[in-house]
Order: C-alpha cells, then sequence, then structure tokens
C-alpha cells in the first residue's frame, strides 16, 4: 500500500526542480518547460488528494482536467509570443526582452 | 522584414558533446543500481508489484525532470519533459484515475510536447547553448533547495491518512463534468478558443513588415 505522502514528496520534489528551471534558464522555451514541470506537480497533487480523501465527488480529478486546459493554452500562447519576441531581436534569451523594465 | 536569420544547424562544440555524454553517465550511474536495488527488493518479497511500479515511474519523473531542468542541449531538455509527463501519466494510473492518464498522454506527449519542439526548432535557441543558464545559478539553486526541502519536510511530516478506493470512471467523470461544472467547462473552452486567436494573432507576421 503506498500512503498518499508519497505521492505528495514526489510532487513537492518535481515542483521545486521546476522552480530551479524557472529561476536558472534563461531561453524562453526552457522556462516554459520548467513551468510545465510545476504545472505537473500540481496535477499530481490534485488527482492524489481526491484518489484518497475525496473518492465519492473526486473534485480534484475535475480540478486537474482544467489544470491541464489552461496548461495547453499558456503553451500555445507563450510561443506565439516568443516566436515574436524572436523575430524582433533574433533571440529567444529571456535577460534582452528587458524594454519594460523601466 | 529586416534580417532574415539563417537557420543553420551548427556542430556541437566538443566540450558541449563532452557535457552531454557525461550527463548520459551520471544518470545511468544514477539509475542502475536504483533499478538494482529495486528489483532485489522486489525479489525478496519486500515490496508489491504496486510499490515496485510505483517507484520505477517516480524514479523515472524525476530523472526526467532533473533532465529537463539541468540538459545543456535544448532538444534534449524538451525530450525529458515528454518522459517526464509520460512517467506520471503511469503515476495517474495507479491512482485508479485512467481518464487523467489518457488525458496527459494526449495533451502533453501529443501537443505540449510537439509544440515546444516546433519552438525549439523555429527560434533555433540550440545553437547559443553558452547563454541557457543565468549568472544566478548558485543562488537560483539555493532558494529553489530550500523550497523544495520545505515542502519535502511538510509533506512528509502530514498524516493525511485516507485510502486509495477512488476509481473515477470515465461516466462517473463525464457526469460530474457537465453537471456540476458546466459554467467553468464553457468558460475553459472559452480561455482555449481565446488563447488560440490570441497566439495567431501575436506569432503573425504584419503585412506591412513583409513588405518592408
Amino acid at each position: 500500500m503506498i500512503p498518499l505522502s508519497n505521492y505528495l514528496v514526489l510532487s513537492a520534489i518535481l515542483f521545486s526542480l521546476g522552480f530551479y528551471g524557472v529561476l536558472v534558464r534563461r531561453s524562453a522555451i526552457l522556462i516554459l518547460i520548467s513551468v510545465e514541470l510545476m504545472l505537473a506537480a500540481v496535477s499530481i497533487n490534485f488527482v492524489a488528494f481526491a484518489s484518497y480523501l475525496d473518492p465519492e465527488l473526486f473534485s480534484g480529478v475535475i480540478f486537474a482536467i482544467f489544470v491541464i486546459t489552461i496548461a495547453a493554452a499558456e503553451v500555445g500562447l507563450a510561443l506565439g509570443i516568443v516566436l515574436r519576441t524572436y523575430r524582433e531581436r533574433a533571440s529567444a534569451n529571456v535577460d534582452e526582452a528587458s524594454t519594460l523594465k523601466w | 522584414m529586416g534580417e532574415r536569420v539563417v537557420l543553420n544547424r551548427m556542430s556541437l562544440p566538443s566540450q558541449l558533446d563532452r557535457t552531454i555524454m557525461a550527463g548520459g553517465a551520471l544518470a545511468a550511474l544514477v539509475a542502475g543500481p536504483y533499478l538494482l536495488v529495486l528489483a532485489a527488493l522486489a525479489i525478496m518479497g519486500r515490496i508489491s508489484g504496486a510499490e515496485f511500479v510505483w517507484w520505477l515511474l517516480a524514479g523515472l519523473t524525476v530523472l526526467g525532470a532533473v533532465g529537463a531542468v539541468t540538459s545543456r542541449n535544448v532538444v534534449h531538455a524538451a525530450l525529458s519533459l515528454i518522459v517526464s509527463a509520460m512517467a506520471i501519466a503511469g503515476i495517474f494510473l495507479l491512482l485508479a484515475s485512467e481518464f487523467i492518464a489518457l488525458v496527459q498522454i494526449l495533451v502533453y506527449g501529443g501537443g505540449v510536447a510537439i509544440l515546444l519542439l516546433f519552438g525549439l526548432m523555429m527560434t533555433n535557441a540550440s545553437d547559443d547553448p553558452i547563454v541557457i543558464d543565468g549568472s544566478q545559478k548558485p543562488f537560483g539553486f539555493g532558494v529553489a533547495l530550500v523550497l523544495g526541502i520545505l515542502l519535502v519536510s511538510a509533506m512528509s511530516g502530514a498524516a493525511w491518512g485516507g485510502a486509495l478506493d477512488s476509481v473515477a470512471g470515465f461516466r462517473e467523470i463525464g457526469t460530474r463534468l457537465y453537471r456540476d461544472y458546466g459554467v467553468p467547462f464553457e468558460v475553459a473552452s472559452l480561455v482555449l478558443l481565446v488563447a488560440l486567436i490570441g497566439a495567431v494573432s501575436v506569432a503573425r507576421r504584419d503585412r506591412e513588415e513583409d513588405a518592408e
């Protein structure tokens, strides 16, 4: 029998790995990949809680469906923005997209 | 259109090649003993079949995630993300949520992976591997390590109780999604539509830009 905390610890590890990626990576698409990892960690949490603590209503499963939907929309939109920025500056490096900084 | 960016795939510097080889060797070095210990425990009967599969999938997930955030080659990073996402689909199956597992495979393996690889190819990010990681890498590592330790200690310390007994089948999920979550469902489809139109209109090449 696998305890619930196993899933929670796995999702915490995944979330911190994704967080590390977001902080360290400089290429916009690699940051997107890290954000995807964080979102996947969140949906593991939702589904695990639904299966262990809420078997009648399983609201967490429904929430995970919405999380995956939003993740897909986010990737599509973000890639559009990245392509646009790349066309303007010939670089996908987020450090160079600093026009809005001041 | 000002300057046309040349999309030639340059061969990787030999130093980078060596980095990738070292990463693969390191992964094998970690994964090999892990698999051996797991197999030994399973043969001795210390862990059940479900636990064996759980540890296998958890190891694969973490390995894929580490590859995705540390790989110096951007295509390898995207492929590692796919490995991680597929292992997470397996974990959803272990949680008796086969619908989410299928959605995960379809959306991540089908949509997100292709989109990310497309983006990588079109922005040619693999040609500037030097700027992949920022100069604040040690600080980022420290902050993420502290966050990870905090989260893991909080999660493993809590006694949630409960037991795995849900089989939320397709029929139950469909009923609940359309009966109780009808409005959020419609809003989600609206969000998808807006994201679709927005992505097209943002990434579209303007007429004036073409005429230049």
